[in-house]
């Protein structure tokens, strides 16, 4: 069973849609990133695949279920998301930040299980902030805690995993440690769909891809074919031999 | 948070109450007034205190808004306003009208804010600020010209706009310590929600909250709390506002011992405040929510400073 189906989505801001009968499939094991010009919908996409957002028409089905159906608690179990930013003004420190992953699992007004706490250092282990974990997050690094986002939404267990430009303000190190991490995630069976900002950055193991060409046009489908050079020049109107393309 | 850290709240707490006991012109000799006068108005200060600090704590974070509190907010306002239209009106202060009354007025104020600031596109703080200040504006403006019109009963009515405890109706004081205990208590079953919202409204959906849900269940618990204590004292502002940053720092972000922590220390400083106000110029008296002004308005604006350094 695909952890997500898509068909048939349909959204729009105004008059002209933004994404336009949209289907697609996602399984376990799957990574597939999401291209495009600014403005083309992918950010959208993803509130849209968690139901943050409603669609005007399409169905979006996660383990079997329609999306704008299941419970937020439910959800928060089958499908973790991690914004492009996130800031708060007060100052949780990391190992609280990533404990709040465990919103969904750990009932309502006790404390946190020692079942949390595992799956708390877990996640903190898998992205690498261990040394970070009693700072508060306002003193980190963009980069930093973008990790600490990643790291909560690892903590909540589920079996989707999206991201929104996770790359977008990190340095290059950074950025292939980040892909490097989505794939493994991937490899160990869990499905992952990234909107990245730069197309090279798919070559760091992503197999699937979902590239917008402006207007709701859009082709999915394996990543070398759907990212060959000719098309990623006619999606973002760059001429072809752009040294911006991957080669 | 540390044993000692939960030692050194308490201890702020009994110091506040023992010199609230004591502050007077008959000092410590006059048993009589001490309980009769000087307990009810301790208690009164407590209730008020803790009530504001709960709601503080919980308007910012539901809101993820620093800034926010319930005199900044408008719901203070609007509880006085509904308050001050009840009295005019005859209505009995212990009766359950009243209170509801007052409840409606102060969420009607709070949603008022809240949807003019939403209005301006993405809820940003200052937005928030900008619409509450707007509409407690309106709302006082609208109390003072009822009491200017009417020359009813006006001058007790004044005292009680200003926000001050000469007067404790045992009723009243009651009802509203059960409204407020009640408030914190359904507050902090929810701590975990809390905590999803103070990171905003996406990030809670996606942690398994629903924010909509819990944006109106907080608005309910802090307005219910706030409207009690205007029944007691008025609009008493700037304890909301300043109590969840001091008893951050001792407790840490986290909503669970935050809330607690916040009504804890909002009842000691209302209850210093309220002595205060007793012991600077005797025989006359400084009304609380003048001594919460004076000391709150200046956090304000370091808070104002702090936040928009914090953007930059």
């Amino acid at each position: 069973m695909p952890s997500l189906k898509v068909s048939g989505l349909t959204f729009s801001y105004g008059p002209e849609p933004l994404i336009k009968d949209l289907s697609l499939e996602l399984r376990p094991g799957d990574f597939m990133c999401v291209l495009g010009p600014n403005g083309s919908g992918k950010s959208t996409l993803l509130r849209l695949l968690t139901g943050f957002m409603k669609s005007s028409s399409g169905s979006v089905r996660l383990a079997g279920e329609e999306v704008s159906s299941i419970k937020p608690e439910k959800l928060a179990r089958l499908a973790a998301y991690v914004a492009s930013e996130t800031a708060t003004p007060y100052d949780f420190s990391v190992r609280e930040m990533v404990l709040l992953g465990r919103t969904a699992r750990a009932g309502f007004w006790h404390g946190y299980s020692a079942e949390d706490a595992a799956a708390a250092g877990l996640a903190i282990e898998e992205t690498g902030i261990k040394a970070l974990a009693d700072r508060s997050i306002n003193t980190l690094s963009t980069g930093e805690r973008q990790l600490v986002f990643i790291a909560q939404a690892l903590a909540q267990e589920a079996r989707l995993l999206l991201l929104d430009e996770p790359t977008s303000h990190l340095d290059l190190k950074y950025k292939s440690g980040l892909m490097a991490l989505l794939a493994r995630l991937a490899g160990r069976g869990l499905a992952v769909a990234a909107v990245l900002h730069e197309p090279a950055l798919a070559g760091l193991g992503c197999d699937k891809a979902l590239l917008f060409s402006g207007g709701g046009e859009y082709s999915f489908g394996p990543a070398a074919q759907t990212l060959a050079p000719a098309r990623l020049a006619a999606a973002y109107g760059v001429p072809e031999n752009s040294p911006l393309l991957p080669k | 948070m540390g044993k000692n850290k939960a030692l050194l709240l308490l201890a702020a707490l009994a110091a506040a109450c023992l010199f609230s006991l004591a502050a007077g012109p008959a000092g410590w000799s006059n048993t009589d007034v001490i309980l009769n006068l000087r307990l009810p108005r301790t208690l009164a200060a407590l209730a008020v205190g803790a009530g504001l600090g709960l709601a503080g704590a919980l308007f910012q974070g539901v809101l993820k808004n620093p800034l926010s509190d319930p005199y900044i907010l408008g719901t203070s306002s609007g509880a006085t306003a509904a308050a001050v239209f009840c009295f005019l009106a005859g209505i009995e202060r212990t009766s359950p009208v009243f209170f509801l009354a007052v409840f409606a007025g102060a969420f009607g104020a709070t949603f008022l804010s809240y949807w003019l600031a939403r209005l301006a596109g993405r809820l940003s703080d200052g937005a928030l600020v900008l619409a509450g200040v707007a509409v407690s504006a309106f709302l006082s403006a609208l109390v003072m010209l009822t009491l200017t019109s009417s020359r009813e009963r006006s001058f007790s009515l004044f005292y009680f706009v200003m926000g001050g405890l000469y007067t404790v109706e045992p009723g009243v004081l009651m009802v509203s310590s059960l409204i407020i205990a009640a408030a914190g208590a359904a507050a902090m079953a929810r701590w975990r929600a809390l905590d999803a919202m103070s990171l905003g409204a996406e990030n809670a959906y996606h942690l398994g909250i629903s924010p909509e849900r819990e944006r109106i269940l907080f608005f309910v618990f802090a307005c219910a709390s706030t409207s009690a204590a205007v029944a007691i004292g008025g609009t008493i502002g700037f304890v909301g506002l300043m109590v969840p940053h001091l008893v951050r720092r001792l407790t840490g972000p986290s909503a669970r011992l935050l809330v607690p922590a916040a009504a804890l220390g909002g009842a000691a400083m209302l209850t210093a405040a309220d002595a205060a106000g007793r012991s600077l110029f005797p025989p006359s008296e400084v009304p609380a929510g003048v001594v919460m002004a004076l000391a709150g308005a200046p956090f304000f604006m370091w808070l104002l400073w702090k936040n928009s350094r914090g953007k930059n």
